[in-house]
């Protein structure tokens, strides 16, 4: 009997773990199908580099470099914002508070990274963009600028949480070490204690961008949605993601826009894959 | 006989707790000083109380005096006095570097060394002096991590040399180590008493044996008993100093 079960949970958890591989696939060879058709026809170079999006015009123009940029300028200025003031959030509560203190704090960032992004965006909209119209003297405060400060909000959690797992569990004789031998409390936290923690901030800060590049509801609200390419962190931007999640509505389905949309989707699949490799190569690297 | 480190009526407590009650000891310069007992007689507390690692530790408070070459420890300024009376723990405690790393670490944020050469010349004889430059002067670059835990050890012992404190305390160093790098670490540390003090708290009666000048039994936070090492081994003046390094209890 106990043998049964055993090799019954053993297969359970194999199908799990496999699930998720099947699952990886199927999205990515539907992405691909879709997606494939369009690259065929309009042609990848053009449709990359392409700086019109007028997928309804006539002749319609699906160049989405201008939602590249749009997405590349708010997650730049996102985690710009984002990765100094969480990483030093994590220093603070890991090294530095007390520990009342501490406990209070951990619990109201992991209260922050359960506010739904829409919330977000929302009180972004209502509060925070007729400031950044009236302190910046811009025409719209619906602008890269806001999305990248509603963003890294949001991905500070993300960061401050991660961090701070990977700070704590720097085993204590590093610290030990380190101040026995004459180190401020400074010194050793900056020399010995980030660098031991080193992988876990990076992956902290991995998860971090693909929460943001992924983002969809907060940037449409936030940005502007303007598909054109952006003179300065004060424009108005569209991000792909909310390119996809705006226009999914209208398309007629197969047709040239419905596939340009799923192409879009193809690219950011790449550009996430891209982030989540070249994390993996950092740690990689930093094991060694 | 110099007198290098002086203890006077040191009472240490953990919350009302109290580990260490009235310690008086004077440490020698260029000696090694055992301090053996059972579990909790307070060594531990006693070797961080010297270089006050303890101060982390919110329970812990302390009285009484201690002073370094007459000067009182506790209003020194701390990274000061840790520079001066430098710490080597049970377990080796490379950081996550590379070896050269771990070595000019300390020199360099206490800004002893400027120039490239003067780290090569420090690493080459620091390691020299815990004799570990043979096995490994040809992989420097190496993670300290890689190599064994004896090296480890001795390399933990050359980062403390490379910032030339004047007392180093060991805190059971081979408590972790196989039989051979444990005497590895003895032989470097009977070679480290010309040029340094030494503080050495083992669980390990015959180990104390073969290296302290001389011996401190700590028996409930109280100092039972310090004498040359000879004379507290062969004719203890207490019975429980006698019970204790005849193996009846502890």
């Amino acid at each position: 009997m106990r043998k049964i079960i055993d090799s019954l949970t053993e297969k359970i958890i194999f199908i799990c773990g496999m699930l998720s591989i099947v699952f990886v696939i199927l999205i990515f060879s539907f992405l691909f199908k879709e997606g494939f058709s369009f690259f065929k026809h309009f042609g990848c170079i053009k449709f990359v580099f392409g700086t019109l999006w007028y997928p309804t015009s006539e002749p319609a123009q699906f160049g989405i470099l201008p939602l590249i940029i749009g997405s590349f300028l708010v997650t730049l200025g996102a985690c710009i914002v984002a990765i100094p003031i969480g990483i030093m959030t994590a220093l603070y509560i890991s090294e530095i508070a007390p520990k009342y203190l501490r406990d209070i704090l951990k619990f109201l960032v992991e209260l922050i990274a359960t506010i739904p992004s829409v919330v977000i965006g929302f009180v972004g909209m209502i509060f925070f963009v007729p400031v950044v119209k009236l302190v910046f003297k811009v025409p719209t405060g619906l602008t890269a600028f806001s999305g990248a400060i509603m963003l890294a909000f949001m991905a500070i959690p993300t960061i401050v949480t991660i961090s701070e797992d990977a700070i704590h569990s720097v085993p204590c004789h590093y610290r030990e070490g380190a101040l026995a031998l004459g180190a401020t409390k400074w010194q050793t936290i900056r020399r010995v204690v980030l660098k031991a923690a080193m992988p876990g901030i990076i992956a902290a800060v991995m998860l971090a961008i693909g929460r943001v590049v992924g983002e969809t509801m907060a940037v449409m609200m936030i940005t502007g949605n303007a598909a054109s390419i952006p003179h300065s962190v004060f424009s108005p931007v569209r991000t792909m993601t909310a390119t996809i999640a705006a226009e999914m509505g209208e398309t007629v389905r197969g047709s040239m826009h419905y596939q340009a949309l799923f192409a879009i989707g193809l690219v950011l699949f790449v550009i996430t894959f891209i982030i989540n490799f070249i994390a993996d190569l950092l740690l990689e690297t930093k094991r060694k | 006989m110099v007198n290098k480190v002086t203890v006077k009526d040191l009472v240490c407590y953990y919350g009302n707790k109290c580990v260490l009650n009235l310690l008086n000891i004077q440490i020698m310069k260029n000696e090694i000083l055992n301090i053996i007992g059972p579990a909790n007689s307070g060594k531990t507390t006693f070797l961080r109380t010297l270089n006050r690692m303890n101060e982390y530790n919110l329970l812990y408070s302390y009285d009484g005096k201690i002073y370094l070459d007459g000067k009182n420890i506790f209003t020194m300024k701390v990274e000061q006095l840790r520079r001066r009376i430098s710490m080597l723990f049970a377990m080796p405690t490379p950081f996550p570097m590379s070896i050269y790393d771990n070595i000019v670490y300390a020199p360099k944020h206490l800004k002893l060394i400027k120039s490239k050469a003067e780290q090569n010349i420090i690493v080459e004889r620091v390691l020299k002096d815990v004799s570990l430059w043979d096995e490994v002067k040809d992989r420097l670059n190496w993670p300290a991590m890689k190599i064994s835990g004896g090296q480890q050890q001795r390399l933990c012992i050359a980062r403390v040399l490379a910032i030339n404190p004047e007392v180093i305390l060991f805190d059971e160093p081979c408590s972790g180590l196989d039989p051979i790098s444990t005497a590895k670490v003895e032989q470097t540390m009977l070679r480290l008493k010309q040029k340094y003090t030494i503080v050495f708290v083992t669980n390990n009666v015959k180990q104390a044996f073969r290296i302290g000048d001389r011996t401190a039994f700590f028996f409930m936070g109280e100092l039972i008993e310090i004498n040359n090492t000879k004379q507290l081994f062969h004719s203890p003046n207490n019975k429980k100093t006698a019970d204790y390094i005849t193996g009846r209890f502890g």
